[in-house]
C-alpha cells in the first residue's frame, strides 16, 4: 500500500509515494495556479508511470493522500479572496481597521496603512451585547440583524464574518445570526467568531474570523473540486490536507477551519525536519530553508517543532495556533545594493524567479547572491541543476562590477562582500529568532535544505558559534515524507477566565471533558485509530498582560479539583521561561485548551545506502574562500556510507550545492546525508 | 588606533552593531515585570563611546534617540577615571542628561586593552518613579521634586558588586518596589549581553579593525543623511506650534522654529520659543535635542541607521529659561510627548516646502485619563490608563492617515490591546469604540481619524480621574495647503449634572458611580491642498462614513491660527 504526499507550490507539484518498505518515489510536474487540482491530477498520473502502474491500480493500493496547498494563502496575499460583509455589536466595527492602534516599521511615517479586508461600508452594527461576564446586557435586535443583512445582500456579499463582544463566552448571539443568514442568504460562506477562534481579545478574533471568511470560499471550492476528481478517478481513501499547526485535517474540516490553512506552505518542510530529528536521534534542530526571496526557519526543541498564535500573513493577524516559522528576507535571489553611505546590503528586495538573477540571463541586471556565489566558484555555470540550466557567468560579473564600482573594491571583493553581509544577516537573524524564543542557538543543529541553502549553511554554523550541520539528500523528499508522518489533529480551545484561586474546580473538570469530547467527536468523523489527547492552558500572573502555553500533560483529572495541580504547573513554566516565579501573586486562567491527536502508523525508514567502496571526488574547481584555491568537487548521489570528506571542498547534486570550508569535516549517513562538523572559531562568551 | 578597513567588513559590522542593540532590545522585552515595558516597549537599547557619541540604537522609541548621548557623557565626565569592569551606573535627572524623571538609564562600561571605550546602554520607562502622583505624570508640579526621584549620575554596582544600600535607597522612594527591582535586573541583564556581543565582535575582527569599522559606519550614516538633505530647496523656513496651556496659568505656548538649510546641513533655532512654564510641559536639553533628532529621523530614509553620523548635520540653537529648555528644577515629565511633539512640529511644518513629499501633516496630540478607584466585583483598588481611542495619524503625499495610531512621537508603537479583556478585569463598559467621523483633516491626501469611545464607569463609589495631554484647542497640523485635524473633546456625564469638558491637565477629577466619558479624539493633520483630493477618494470616504456627505466637498481654506512654513 501506499501513501501519497502532494505538495503544491507557485512553480512546481510535487509527489512522493512511499510504500510499505520505505521505498520512495518521487515526481514533479508544472502547477496549474488557476485550478490547481489539474496539475494535481497530472502528477498522479506521472507517478503512477513511474511506478509503472495505471492510475486505477495506484489508487487502489494507496491507503491515504496528504496534501500541502497555498489555495487560501494566495487569496490572502494576493488579495483575490471572497468579498466579505463582518457583522459587529454595534458600536465596535472597526476593530479591524484599528488593529489596536499599532503600525509597523517606527520610523516610516509614509507608509499608508493597509487597507483592512472588509472596508468600513461593509462593516455593520448590530444591536446585541453580552457583558464580561456572560450576562445579556442588550438581547439581540431582529430588526437591526435584519437591516444589516438587507444591506449585505444588496452589496452582493458572497461570505459573512461575525464577530460579537464576548461571544467567546456565549455564542447564542452569534448562532442565531447564522440561522438567520442560513435563511435569508443561503449558500453564503458563513464564519463566526464563536466557531473559528472562540477565545477572548476581539482583535485577534475579528481578524481570524475575517482571514477565514475571506479566504474559506476559495479553498472550500477547491478541495470539493480535488475531491471530485479524485473520486471520479476511482480513489476511495482519505485525503487529509496539512494545516498551519503541522497537523493534517480531513477536506470537510480543511474547508470550515479554511484560516487553517493559509500558514501551510512550509509547514512540510517543519514536519520534514521533525522527521529528521528522529532519525538523527538530535533533538534540537534549526531548520534552514533558503530559497530564492526568503530563509525560513524554525525551532525543533526536543523533537518538537515550537508554536505560535502570533502569526502575521501578509498585514493579516490570524491568531490560530501555527508553526512558528520566521521568514528572513534573505535568499539566493536577494539583490545587493550600496545605500548613499556606501554600505552595503542584501535583500530584502529580490530578483525573484523573473527576471532572476543576471546569470539565469533572463533580463536581470541586479547583483545577486547566486551571482556572487557563481563569480567566487561557487557554482558551475554547466551543471546548475543538474545541468537543466545554464548560467552566464559573465552576465554575473557584469552585475557584480557595477557593484564593485560603487564600492570601490574589486569584483571578487564585492561578491565576498554579498557572501558574507548574507550570511550574517541570516545568523543574525537565526540568533535574535531564538533569543526572542529564550533558547541558546548553539545547543542546536542546523539542518539545511531549499536551493541555496548549502552554499551558506557552513558559514552561517560558524557565526553562531554552532557545530553541527546536516543536508539531507534531497530536500523535496524530506518535505512529503514530512507531510505523511503527521497525525490527524483537532485543537479546540477555549476562554475560561479569572483567578485559578477563585475559579470552580469541578467546573473545570467539566469544561476539559466537554472540550476533550468535542475534540474526539471532530476526530472520530475522519478517523478510527488511537487517539491521544493534550490539554493545556493559558495563564498569566495578575498584573501581566501575556499569557504563556502551560502544559497539563501529567494532571490527575482524577482529583476533585484539579485546579492547584493546574496553578503548580504554571509556576513551574513561568519559572523555566523567565527563571522567576512569582507564587504570592494570584495565576490567573485565560485559554483551556484539548489536542485530540489521530496516531497514524509510523512511516517504514528508507532502506540504508548500499555500502560501497568510497568514491571518488568527481572533479575539481577553483573558488574563492579568501583566496583562490582549488578544492575537490564530490558528488552528492554517489556518497557512501561514513565516508568523511574534508573541506574545503563542494558537495553538489542536481538540488543544492554544499560549500565546506576550511578544516570543516563531513560524514556520509547511512541514508546518504552529509553530516558536518563546523569547528567553533571564535569562543563566544 | 584607527586602522584602513575595507568596504565589505564596515558592512558586515553595521549589521552586526543594530543585531546586538537589537538583541539587548529582545532580551529585555523577555525579563522585565512591568506591562508598560513588556507591553508597550516602552525602552530602548543602544550603544554609545566614552565622549558620548551614539554607536547604535535599536529602533525601539524615537524620542529616546538622540537623548542618549548627553547622559552617556554625564556619566563619563563625572565618573572620568574612575571605571571599572563590573560598574554599573545610573542616572534619571533630565538636568543631568535624563528625558523625564521616569525614564531610567544603565550604563555598563565596555573596555579594549584595560580602558573604557563604549557604554552599553538601557532606557527604559519606569511604571513608577516616585512624586506626589502614581506612574510620575503630574500635571499639578510646579517644580521636578514634587515629580519623583531624581538620579544624577550614580554608580550601582562597584567592580561587579552592588551597592545595596543605594538600591535600597531607591527602591524605597518608588510604588512598587519588586516591579522596580525585577526591571532594572532585567535592563542590566540586557546591558551585559550589549557588552558581550561587543567583546565578542571585537575578538572576531580585532579592536584595530572594529574601531576603524565604527568610524566609517557614522560617517556611512552622515553621508546617508546628507545625500537626502541635498535634495532639498535651499533655503531659511520658519515654522510654528501652539501648545494649548500649561496647566497653570499659561495659554498659546508657543515653539518657534527658524531653520536654515543649506547645501547638506540644517540649522534649527529654537531661540524665539514662549519663555518657561510653570506645568510639566517644559523640556530639558536633551529632550529638546532629542526632538530634534526625531523630527529629522522623519525626514529621511527611514532605514537610515541612528547614530552620531545621522545628526552631525544637524546643528541646534535654542536659548535657555525657554519652554525647550527649561532651568533647572523646573517640572518636565510630560514633555517627552509635549513639547517634544510641538518642537518637532515646527520643525517639519518649517521645512514642508523644501521637502513636501517626505514632510507629514501632524499626529494626533496625547490625551490620557488614568481613573483609580475602587472594583465593586472584589473589593480591590485599581488603576486603570487610557490607551484607547487614540488620535489619528498625519497624512502624506503616500497617502491618508492611519486610523487611531497614536501620536506623533510613538507614531503607532503603542498597543491599546482588548476591551474585552478590560472589561474583565476593570469596572468599566464600553458601549463604543470606532473612528471618529469627519475628525481627519481635509486634504489632497486625508489625515487618519482618531477614536470615539464611550465608556461607562460602573464602580459603586466615586472614583479619581488625572489627565495628561494636549490639543483641545490645537488639532494636529495639516501640512502644504491640508487643514487641521479636529481636536481632542473629552466630556464627562453625571447624571443629570450638566456634562463637563474634561480639560487635559487635570488632577483628581471626581468621577461617580455610572459616569459615562464620551471620549472624541483628535485626527491626523491632512497634507496638500483640498482641491486635488480625487474624487473616488472623497466618494469612498463618504461610502465608508469616515467623512460625512455634507462634509465631503473641499472649503475654502480658513483663516489660519498660526502660520505655517513661510519661507
Amino acid at each position: 500500500m501506499y501513501r501519497i504526499g502532494i505538495d503544491v507550490g507557485g512553480t512546481f507539484t510535487d509527489l512522493v509515494a512511499v510504500d510499505e518498505i520505505g521505498q520512495t518515489t518521487l515526481t514533479k510536474t508544472a502547477s496549474t495556479p488557476e485550478d490547481p487540482s489539474i496539475g494535481v491530477m497530472a502528477g498522479l498520473n506521472s507517478l503512477a508511470e513511474a511506478l509503472k502502474l495505471d492510475r486505477i491500480r495506484l489508487f487502489s493500493t494507496t491507503e491515504r493522500i496528504v496534501h500541502g496547498t497555498t489555495v487560501a494563502t494566495n487569496a490572502l496575499l494576493e488579495h483575490k479572496g471572497a468579498r466579505v460583509g463582518l457583522l459587529t455589536t454595534d458600536g465596535h466595527r472597526d476593530v479591524l481597521e484599528m488593529r489596536e492602534g499599532l503600525k509597523d516599521d517606527r520610523y516610516n511615517l509614509r507608509m499608508p496603512a493597509p487597507e483592512p479586508l472588509v472596508p468600513r461600508a461593509r462593516r455593520l452594527g448590530v444591536r446585541e451585547r453580552i457583558r464580561a461576564d456572560g450576562r445579556v446586557q442588550t438581547k439581540l435586535d431582529r430588526i437591526s440583524l435584519n437591516r444589516a443583512i438587507a444591506q449585505l445582500k444588496r452589496d452582493k456579499v458572497e461570505a459573512v464574518a461575525v464577530c460579537y463582544l464576548h461571544a467567546y463566552r456565549d455564542a447564542k448571539h452569534e448562532r442565531a445570526t447564522a440561522d438567520a443568514l442560513e435563511k435569508r442568504m443561503p449558500g453564503a460562506y458563513v464564519s463566526l467568531s464563536s466557531d473559528v477562534f472562540p477565545q477572548i481579545k476581539e482583535f485577534e478574533r475579528v481578524s481570524t474570523t475575517v482571514v477565514n471568511a475571506y479566504v474559506g470560499p476559495a479553498l472550500s471550492r477547491y478541495l470539493g473540486r480535488l475531491a471530485e476528481r479524485l473520486s471520479e478517478a476511482g480513489y476511495r481513501g482519505p485525503v487529509l490536507i496539512i494545516q498551519s499547526h503541522g497537523g493534517v485535517a480531513p477536506i470537510v474540516e480543511a474547508s470550515r477551519l479554511a484560516a487553517g490553512a493559509v500558514l501551510s506552505g512550509p509547514a512540510g518542510g517543519v514536519a520534514g525536519s521533525r522527521y529528521a530529528a528522529k532519525l538523527l536521534g538530535e533533538g534540537n534542530l534549526i531548520p534552514f530553508d533558503m530559497g530564492g526571496t526568503s530563509t525560513d526557519i524554525c525551532l525543533i526543541v526536543d523533537g518538537e517543532a515550537t508554536l505560535a498564535t502570533d502569526r502575521k500573513i501578509g498585514s493579516h493577524r490570524v491568531a490560530l495556533n501555527s508553526l512558528d516559522i520566521v521568514s528572513l528576507g534573505a535568499g539566493g535571489g536577494s539583490i545587493g545594493r550600496v545605500d548613499a553611505g556606501g554600505i552595503l546590503h542584501v535583500g530584502p528586495e529580490s530578483a525573484g524567479a523573473v527576471p532572476g538573477p543576471a546569470c539565469y540571463g533572463r533580463g536581470g541586471t541586479a547583483a545577486t547572491v547566486t551571482d556572487a556565489n557563481l563569480v567566487l566558484g561557487y557554482l558551475d555555470p554547466q551543471h546548475f541543476l543538474g545541468g537543466r540550466s545554464k548560467l552566464d557567468r559573465e552576465a554575473a560579473e557584469d552585475a557584480i562590477d557595477r557593484l564593485a564600482v560603487q564600492l570601490g573594491v574589486a569584483r571578487v571583493a564585492a561578491a565576498e562582500g554579498i557572501n558574507r553581509v548574507v550570511s550574517t544577516n541570516m545568523s543574525e537573524g537565526i540568533r535574535l529568532v531564538s533569543v526572542r524564543r529564550g533558547v541558546d542557538p548553539r545547543r542546536f543543529a542546523l539542518l539545511a535544505f531549499g536551493g541555496a541553502a548549502g552554499l551558506h549553511v557552513t558559514d552561517v554554523a560558524r557565526q553562531l558559534g554552532l557545530s553541527r550541520v546536516v543536508v539531507p539528500r534531497v530536500a523535496a523528499v524530506l518535505s512529503a515524507w514530512g507531510m505523511l508522518t503527521t497525525n490527524l489533529r483537532f485543537e479546540v480551545a477555549r476562554t475560561h477566565i479569572g483567578n485559578a484561586g477563585a475559579l470552580d474546580g469541578i467546573a473545570t473538570k467539566r469544561l476539559f471533558a466537554e472540550m476533550a469530547d468535542e475534540a474526539r467527536t471532530r476526530l472520530a468523523a475522519a478517523f478510527d485509530g488511537p487517539v491521544r489527547l493534550q490539554h493545556s492552558v493559558d495563564m498569566r500572573y495578575g498584573e501581566q498582560i501575556f499569557e504563556i502555553n502551560v502544559p497539563l500533560d501529567d494532571v490527575d483529572w482524577g482529583a476533585t479539583n484539579p485546579l492547584p495541580q493546574i496553578v503548580e504547573r504554571f509556576h513551574r513554566r513561568h519559572e523555566a521561561l523567565y527563571t522567576y516565579a512569582m507564587r504570592d501573586q494570584e495565576a490567573v486562567l485565560v485559554n483551556a485548551r484539548v489536542v485530540a491527536i489521530g496516531v497514524l502508523p509510523d512511516l517504514p525508514q528508507e532502506p540504508s545506502l548500499p555500502a560501497a567502496r568510497a568514491t571518488e571526488m568527481r572533479g575539481e574547481r577553483k573558488i574563492y574562500l579568501g583566496g583562490w584555491l582549488t578544492v575537490p568537487v564530490y558528488d552528492f548521489d554517489c556518497l557512501t556510507q561514513s565516508q568523511a570528506i574534508i573541506g574545503p571542498a563542494i558537495v553538489e547534486s542536481a538540488m543544492t550545492t554544499v560549500l565546506l570550508g576550511a578544516s570543516d569535516r563531513a560524514e556520509v549517513t547511512p541514508l546518504g546525508w552529509l553530516d558536518i562538523d563546523v569547528p567553533v572559531l571564535h569562543e563566544q562568551p | 588606533m584607527a586602522a584602513p578597513v575595507d568596504p565589505i567588513t564596515v558592512s558586515v559590522i553595521q549589521h552586526r552593531l543594530l543585531a546586538i542593540v537589537e538583541e539587548m532590545g529582545e532580551a529585555m522585552l523577555r525579563t522585565s515585570y512591568s506591562q508598560i515595558l513588556n507591553s508597550s516597549r516602552d525602552f530602548s537599547t543602544a550603544i554609545c563611546d566614552l565622549k558620548g557619541r551614539l554607536i547604535a540604537q535599536a529602533e525601539h522609541v524615537p524620542i529616546h534617540v538622540g537623548a542618549l548621548p548627553w547622559a552617556a557623557r554625564s556619566v563619563s565626565d563625572f565618573f572620568a577615571g574612575d571605571i571599572h569592569k563590573g560598574d554599573v551606573f545610573l542616572l534619571n535627572d533630565p538636568y543631568h542628561g535624563g528625558n523625564h524623571l521616569p525614564d531610567l538609564t544603565a550604563f555598563v562600561p565596555i573596555f579594549a586593552d584595560g580602558k573604557p571605550l563604549y557604554w552599553s546602554i538601557n532606557r527604559a520607562h519606569q511604571s513608577d518613579i516616585g512624586g506626589a502622583t502614581h506612574g510620575g505624570y503630574n500635571a499639578a508640579a510646579t517644580e521636578i521634586w514634587q515629580e519623583g526621584i531624581r538620579i544624577p549620575p550614580l554608580r550601582l554596582y562597584e567592580r561587579s558588586k552592588i551597592r545595596r544600600d543605594v538600591m535600597d535607597m531607591i527602591a524605597a522612594n518608588v510604588r512598587h518596589p519588586r516591579d522596580f527591582r525585577g526591571d532594572l535586573e532585567a535592563m542590566i541583564g540586557s546591558t551585559h549581553i550589549g557588552e558581550r556581543r561587543m567583546l565578542a565582535l571585537a575578538a572576531e575582527f580585532g579592536w584595530p579593525i572594529t574601531l576603524a569599522a565604527i568610524e566609517a559606519v557614522l560617517d556611512g550614516a552622515e553621508r546617508q543623511t546628507r545625500a537626502v538633505i541635498a535634495r532639498w530647496k535651499d533655503g531659511v523656513y520658519k515654522g510654528e506650534a501652539i501648545l494649548d496651556d500649561d496647566g497653570h496659568k499659561f495659554k498659546d505656548v508657543h515653539i518657534r522654529a527658524t531653520v536654515t538649510k543649506a547645501g547638506s546641513s540644517l540649522k534649527i533655532d529654537l531661540s524665539d520659543s514662549h519663555k518657561q512654564v510653570i506645568g510639566f510641559i517644559n523640556s530639558s536639553f536633551p529632550n529638546m535635542r532629542s526632538a530634534c533628532a526625531v523630527a529629522l529621523s522623519y525626514l529621511i530614509d527611514p532605514h537610515t541607521p541612528k547614530n552620531d553620523g545621522t545628526f552631525r548635520p544637524l546643528e541646534v540653537i535654542a536659548k535657555p529659561g525657554t519652554v525647550v529648555w527649561a532651568n533647572e528644577g523646573a517640572a518636565v515629565t510630560l514633555a517627552t510627548s509635549h513639547c517634544a511633539q510641538e518642537i518637532m512640529e515646527a520643525i517639519i511644518k518649517a521645512l514642508a516646502p523644501a521637502c513636501p513629499d517626505r514632510a507629514m501633516a501632524g499626529w494626533g496630540r496625547r490625551f490620557r485619563i488614568a481613573i483609580s478607584g475602587k472594583d465593586p466585583r472584589n473589593g480591590r483598588k485599581f488603576i486603570w490608563h487610557l490607551f484607547e481611542a487614540r488620535p489619528g495619524g498625519g497624512a502624506t503625499s503616500a497617502g491618508d492617515g492611519w486610523p487611531g495610531a497614536g501620536e506623533w512621537n510613538g507614531a503607532g508603537g503603542v498597543k491599546f490591546g482588548s476591551l474585552e479583556v478590560t472589561e474583565v478585569r476593570f469596572p468599566l463598559f464600553f458601549r463604543r469604540h470606532e473612528c471618529r467621523t469627519d475628525s481627519g483633516g481635509d486634504g489632497q491626501y486625508r489625515g487618519g481619524p482618531g477614536g470615539s469611545l464611550e465608556l461607562v464607569v460602573e464602580t459603586a463609589e466615586p472614583a479619581l480621574g488625572n489627565t495628561a495631554g494636549d490639543g483641545v484647542r490645537y488639532g494636529a497640523c495639516g501640512i502644504l495647503g491640508g487643514e487641521d485635524g479636529l481636536p481632542h473633546r473629552y466630556i464627562l456625564r453625571s447624571g443629570k449634572r450638566r456634562p463637563r469638558t474634561i480639560k487635559t491637565k487635570e488632577v483628581g477629577i471626581v468621577i461617580r458611580p455610572g459616569d459615562v466619558f464620551n471620549i472624541e479624539s483628535g485626527g491626523g493633520g491632512g497634507w496638500g491642498n483640498p482641491a486635488k483630493r480625487k474624487k473616488e477618494a472623497r466618494d469612498r470616504d463618504v461610502k465608508n462614513g469616515f467623512v460625512k456627505a455634507k462634509r465631503a466637498q473641499p472649503r475654502r481654506p480658513r483663516r489660519r491660527l498660526h502660520a505655517s512654513g513661510s519661507r
